[in-house]
């Protein structure tokens, strides 16, 4: 089954946020998005993207998804997130942020 | 509390006349140029006295001020909500970011005679309602992005509001862009601290210029109104106390550091940037503190130089010291009541200044630092 590692770090606070999800542990509708979530953004097959000069106070993200076979981690920042992660990350940010 | 160090020992100018007219060449000389000095200081204060009168941005330079609207995505800069010129609107976002943007001009142009961020009158572009759920601004090299906080979670739930409501953020931002075009120091470990700090400096230099209040009257809070009802804290970061500004079950305790003994090695905020800041914030609020009046006015006026004119993109923090002591004593004179407060700024964190001090090491009386000085003591 799938894990989802997240982190966000950095910022103007410069406080850490993580979240780790066991999708087996979720109801099983939110763990049908997130796993559509991570296919859709076609998750395994990115790389990090080129680096950029650092934002000052910007964001940093880790995201990383295991499953019994696979352990893949994509780093990016506010600057230079792929498109195609928005969705996953958007959903990710609101549930660390949640409590 | 440390030793301070007298601030009440200036060299009477009778004396320096007595010397520059009966002593060796070389003592002359040295007592012509303090003179000369001091005469300058003067006259140096009376202008600088003279400018600090409101300014505003149309009259200043040729930056216009463009607030955008993202409207809750990621694409920038947006949409243009405000510009130059236009009525404020609906949106209190846009307007903070107009204002905001307008009142940190304001500051560098009248205590600085700076001309915008990049001193040739760029333009000062924000962009407001950067996507959802996002508590945070920042510069991205070339325009300050501000989030509207937790806009996204139920009213029990959200802890921050949107980041233009603290001026000082706002301040904050902008200061990136000018640290970009000066020092640019490298955003990482030291250096990067130093860039975060000088942020801070800066931003709550705007905001008590805005407010028109002394150093002593100021309350040094950084981010102070991002915090919602839900959160036990004043702020993001105190330059009077850091590691008091917040201490919150969700949020946890404000880790700043205020001396050097508690700085934080790690690989996290690109080396604990937003953290060990606190080291040097606390080192300028004892500086103010201490020459007392408008912070931005002397304190400032020392930083400003030292940022423009002596750092470097790879200064650590006793670089800093180093130089904002160095430049004290160029703006205001060796052995300047500023210049000892620099001093104890730094002595109070923790970082011993590499410079020699006019009056002396304790130990020696007034009279003796001041002879030694001009060279008539060991």
């Amino acid at each position: 089954m799938m894990q989802i590692i997240f982190e966000r770090a950095g910022g103007f606070m410069g406080r850490k946020v993580s979240l780790e999800l066991n999708l087996a542990d979720l109801p099983a509708d939110q763990a049908r998005t997130l796993k559509l979530l991570v296919d859709e953004s076609n998750f395994i097959n990115l790389t990090d993207p080129p680096p950029k000069d650092s934002a000052p106070d910007g964001f940093t993200y880790s995201i990383t998804v295991k499953t019994e076979t696979i352990r893949h981690t994509i780093n990016a920042s506010d600057t230079n997130l792929p498109d195609a992660l928005r969705p996953l990350l958007d959903e990710l940010v609101k549930r660390s942020r949640s409590h | 509390m440390s030793h301070r160090h007298s601030i009440f020992c200036i060299l009477p100018p009778h004396m320096l006349d007595q010397v520059a007219q009966s002593g060796t060449p070389a003592q002359r000389e040295m007592a012509a140029r303090t003179l000369a000095t001091s005469t300058q200081i003067r006259d140096k204060r009376v202008n600088l006295s003279a400018a600090l009168t409101r300014g505003s941005i149309a009259a200043a330079g040729t930056a216009q001020r463009i607030v955008y609207d993202a409207k809750f995505g990621t694409n920038l800069p947006g949409v243009v909500a405000r510009k130059e010129g236009d009525a404020p609107v609906a949106d209190v976002a846009v307007n903070e970011a107009y204002d905001g943007s307008g009142a940190t001009f304001d500051l560098f142009s009248v205590a600085f005679g700076r001309n915008s961020i990049d001193n040739n009158g760029m333009d000062l572009k924000s962009t407001v309602h950067y996507s959802k759920g996002y508590d945070n601004a920042f510069w991205d090299g070339q325009q300050m992005v501000y989030g509207d906080g937790d806009e996204d979670l139920s009213e029990s739930e959200r802890l921050f509001n949107r980041f233009t409501k603290s001026l000082d953020v706002i301040g904050h931002e902008l200061t990136h862009g000018v640290t970009q075009y000066e020092a640019n120091l490298v955003y990482k470990n030291q250096q990067g601290a130093l860039n975060e700090s000088i942020s801070d400096i800066f931003g709550s230099l705007v905001k008590q210029y805005e407010r028109n209040q002394t150093a002593d009257a100021a309350d040094w809070i950084i981010g102070e109104g991002l915090f919602t009802a839900n959160v036990n804290g004043v702020g993001i970061r105190s330059m009077r106390a850091p590691g008091t500004a917040y201490n919150d079950p969700v949020l946890g305790k404000d880790p700043q550091p205020a001396h050097m003994k508690d700085y934080l090695t790690t690989s996290q905020d690109n080396g604990g940037v937003h953290i060990n800041s606190g080291i040097i914030n606390h080192a300028f609020y004892v500086t103010a503190i201490e020459i007392g009046g408008y912070a931005w006015a002397k304190a400032g006026q020392i930083w400003y130089k030292a940022l423009t004119e002596k750092l470097n993109s790879n200064s650590n923090f006793q670089n800093a010291a180093d130089l904002t002591f160095l430049t004290a004593g160029e703006i205001f004179g060796l052995g300047s009541l500023e210049q000892l407060a620099v001093k104890t700024g730094w002595t109070e964190v923790g970082i011993t200044v590499d410079g020699t001090p006019i009056p002396p090491t304790e130990g020696d009386g007034c009279l003796k630092g001041l002879m030694k000085s001009l060279g008539f003591a060991r």
